[in-house]
């Protein structure tokens, strides 16, 4: 009976702290003049929303983000696992230099690393199109995809792969079959954040998309300076959305990955 | 090794066509033809860099002037969303690269920002006499023609809208109509009256327009008056201090940004708001955001007014487009559908005595009676005052309490 109280109690501050702001900015987007002291809003209408898709530019933009946050979750998913891999069981000379190396770029503030960049990346061809917002977005997601992955590879003992060794699978097997399931939780996490992050971008991807790659800050960020709440909240609403979105992407491969452990 | 060659040099030879620019200057465009720009002009696409945030702006650029261009000059236009501050260091860092190949060629700019861009030679040059609508329709005796926030123009950028600076009132029988008025309104109504933080220019403004009522005269400060500030400077800080106990909060805080003011207004915790563009209530009512009983009042002892322009970026790649599309939005169809509160709702910049008869009823129908008429409003300030009363209000008036 207590275990039960428990779990609605948690249940109920979970729903207040996770599920009410956002069901509370969406009703904020279909009213009109709902301010203190009312509790029930007077009028409901769509015109905030009418508003947000009516922009000419909104459904690429939804397009653009989510196809830029899935590269780059990927490019992450390449890059930082070996590297977090290295760095746990592997043991390379200066660990704690390359540690710190990768960890830099959140360190320095981002901007004046962007300004010298853009200026490399229109050199190289690829300012003012989606493969430099992609590559820009690394900057800011690789350290921490490189620190939790280690941390997942760290609580992993090098003996798991040894031993699926000497009964004779090869490396690559021992990876996706031993290795891989058991770094699922860190792997579900790393995306999540980077998805995250790579979302919320927007003087990145200002700077060096040039506003020809228009991915959802873009325009739901200069609302900001707009006394029309109900925009500005069904933007948020819709921002909200997309991490939901990326995570029914992320848990079906990884349903369908485990459905293939399974048939092994 | 040696199959790789064609390769790098197909790659070299790339890069060396991109360094070379072969978008005509502003002074081929001057020597040619309107007619021949016209036609170079058609079956391009033309970009400008412009801020995003208001629906209404958005939907008159995406509903009203992009269709008119495709239609009517075969242009295609598109607006990528992106404030001020952020182009311009994007231009500074292509200048730097020398990348001719812009992403954007129109530009909306005005005050500081234009400086910048014309001393760091962002812009594309001398373009307004190209534009026959500058001649045809523009009001080419305004004084904002010439000097934007007291720099020069040099025919560099084209006014595109002008506005006055103008207050609203909720519910008000009588509302104030002079700065002393104004004052004595707000003690009556304590907590009613605020302005947004000085490094917001809405606020900023407000405090231009106390320097304009501690000057007598206009012409004294219009330039930027160094021995005027020495002697008159505390009286417009002391006329702030008196209003700081009566203000929203006791004054003890200060809306940050114009919006939050705007949603102060709108949820009822003040009852006045202000601004430029004399406009700017009508389309906030109809949207819902502001209440029905919404007054706009100009003061009657003399408004600033201002004026935001349209450019064009140095590296443009459609140089002819882009003066087909700025010269579109001069004429008088795009300006008197810019005045329609139902999407923009601005003063325009049209000369009356250029129009046809049907245009001049036509604006008069939209605007009704002015809100400020032209013969009070007060000359936008030196730019350099701006940066005089954001270094010294927070310690001569926020401190001060």
């Amino acid at each position: 009976m207590r275990k039960k109280w428990t779990k609605i109690l948690l249940s109920s501050l979970l729903f207040f702290l996770f599920i009410f702001p956002v069901l509370f900015l969406f009703f904020k987007s279909i009213t009109f003049g709902w301010n203190w002291p009312d509790i029930l809003p007077h009028t409901l209408n769509l015109r905030a929303w009418t508003v947000i898709f009516n922009d000419p530019l909104i459904y690429r933009s939804l397009f653009t983000t989510v196809f830029i946050g899935v590269v780059v979750v990927i490019l992450n998913y390449l890059i930082a696992l070996p590297a977090a891999y290295a760095l746990s069981h592997g043991n390379p000379r200066g660990k704690t230099l390359i540690e710190t190396i990768l960890l830099l770029p959140i360190l320095v503030p981002v901007l004046a690393i962007a300004m010298g960049l853009h200026l490399v990346m229109i050199r190289l061809g690829i300012a003012d199109n989606t493969a430099g917002v992609i590559l820009i977005h690394l900057l800011p997601t690789l350290p921490y995809a490189v620190r939790v992955l280690k941390a997942g590879f760290d609580r992993i003992s090098p003996d798991w792969v040894k031993q699926s060794r000497t009964i004779g699978t090869s490396q690559a097997a021992a990876f996706f079959i031993v290795l891989l399931p058991m770094m699922l939780p860190s792997i579900r996490s790393a995306g999540i954040l980077v998805f995250v992050i790579s979302l919320s971008q927007y003087v990145l991807t200002a700077i060096i998309g040039g506003g020809q790659v228009t991915t959802l800050p873009l325009l739901y960020y200069p609302f900001f300076n707009s006394a029309n709440e109900a925009v500005v909240a069904g933007f948020s609403v819709l921002f909200a959305a997309l991490p939901i979105l990326f995570l029914i992407l992320m848990e079906s491969s990884i349903y369908l990955y485990k459905q293939w452990l399974h048939r092994l | 090794m040696n199959k790789w060659y064609p390769l790098l040099f197909g790659a070299a030879s790339l890069t060396a066509g991109c360094a070379e620019n072969n978008t005509a200057d502003v002074e081929t465009q001057q020597e040619r033809d309107w007619e021949e720009i016209v036609e170079e002009a058609a079956g391009k696409e033309v970009g400008i860099y412009m801020w995003g945030g208001d629906e209404g702006i958005n939907a008159y650029m995406d509903e009203v002037v992009a269709p008119a261009l495709e239609e009517q000059y075969d242009i295609s236009f598109q607006r990528y969303p992106m404030d001020t501050p952020e182009f311009l260091s994007r231009l500074m860092t292509e200048k730097e690269a020398g990348q001719q190949d812009g992403a954007a060629d129109i530009l909306w700019i005005n005050g500081e920002n234009f400086r910048n861009a014309k001393e760091n030679e962002l812009l594309y040059g001398s373009f307004a006499s190209i534009l026959p609508n500058m001649e045809e329709a523009v009001n080419t005796e305004a004084p904002y023609i010439e000097y934007d926030m007291g720099i020069e123009v040099d025919e560099m950028e084209v006014p595109w809208g002008n506005v006055q600076y103008a207050f609203q009132f909720r519910d008000e029988e009588n509302p104030p109509e002079t700065l002393e008025e104004l004052f004595y309104w707000a003690e009556e109504n304590p907590g009613e009256f605020t302005y947004p933080n000085v490094s917001n220019d809405t606020g900023n403004g407000f405090i231009r327009h106390i320097i304009h009522h501690v000057a007598e005269d206009p012409e004294e400060v219009t330039e930027f008056n160094e021995a005027w500030i020495e002697e008159n400077g505390d009286e417009v800080w002391e006329i702030l201090r008196s209003l700081q106990p009566s203000l929203w909060r006791n004054g003890e805080t200060y809306p940050e940004t114009l919006s939050q003011q705007d949603q102060l207004f709108a949820n009822g915790e003040v009852s006045a708001t202000l601004g430029f563009n004399e406009y700017r209530a009508e389309s906030l009512i109809e949207q819902g955001t502001f209440p029905e009983d919404t007054q706009t009042v100009g003061l009657s002892s003399g408004s600033i007014s201002s004026t935001h322009y349209l450019s064009m970026a140095f590296n443009t790649q459609e140089p002819e487009a882009a003066l087909v599309a700025i010269n579109y939005m001069l004429s008088p169809e795009a300006q008197i559908a810019k005045l329609d509160p139902s999407m923009w709702g601005e003063g325009h910049i049209l000369d009356l005595n250029k129009l046809t008869e049907e245009e001049v009823e036509e604006i008069e129908s939209l605007v009704g009676e002015e809100v400020v008429p032209q013969e009070e409003a007060l000359p936008e300030l030196d730019a350099r005052y701006i940066s005089w009363i954001q270094e010294n209000w927070e310690q001569e008036v926020v401190q001060q309490r």
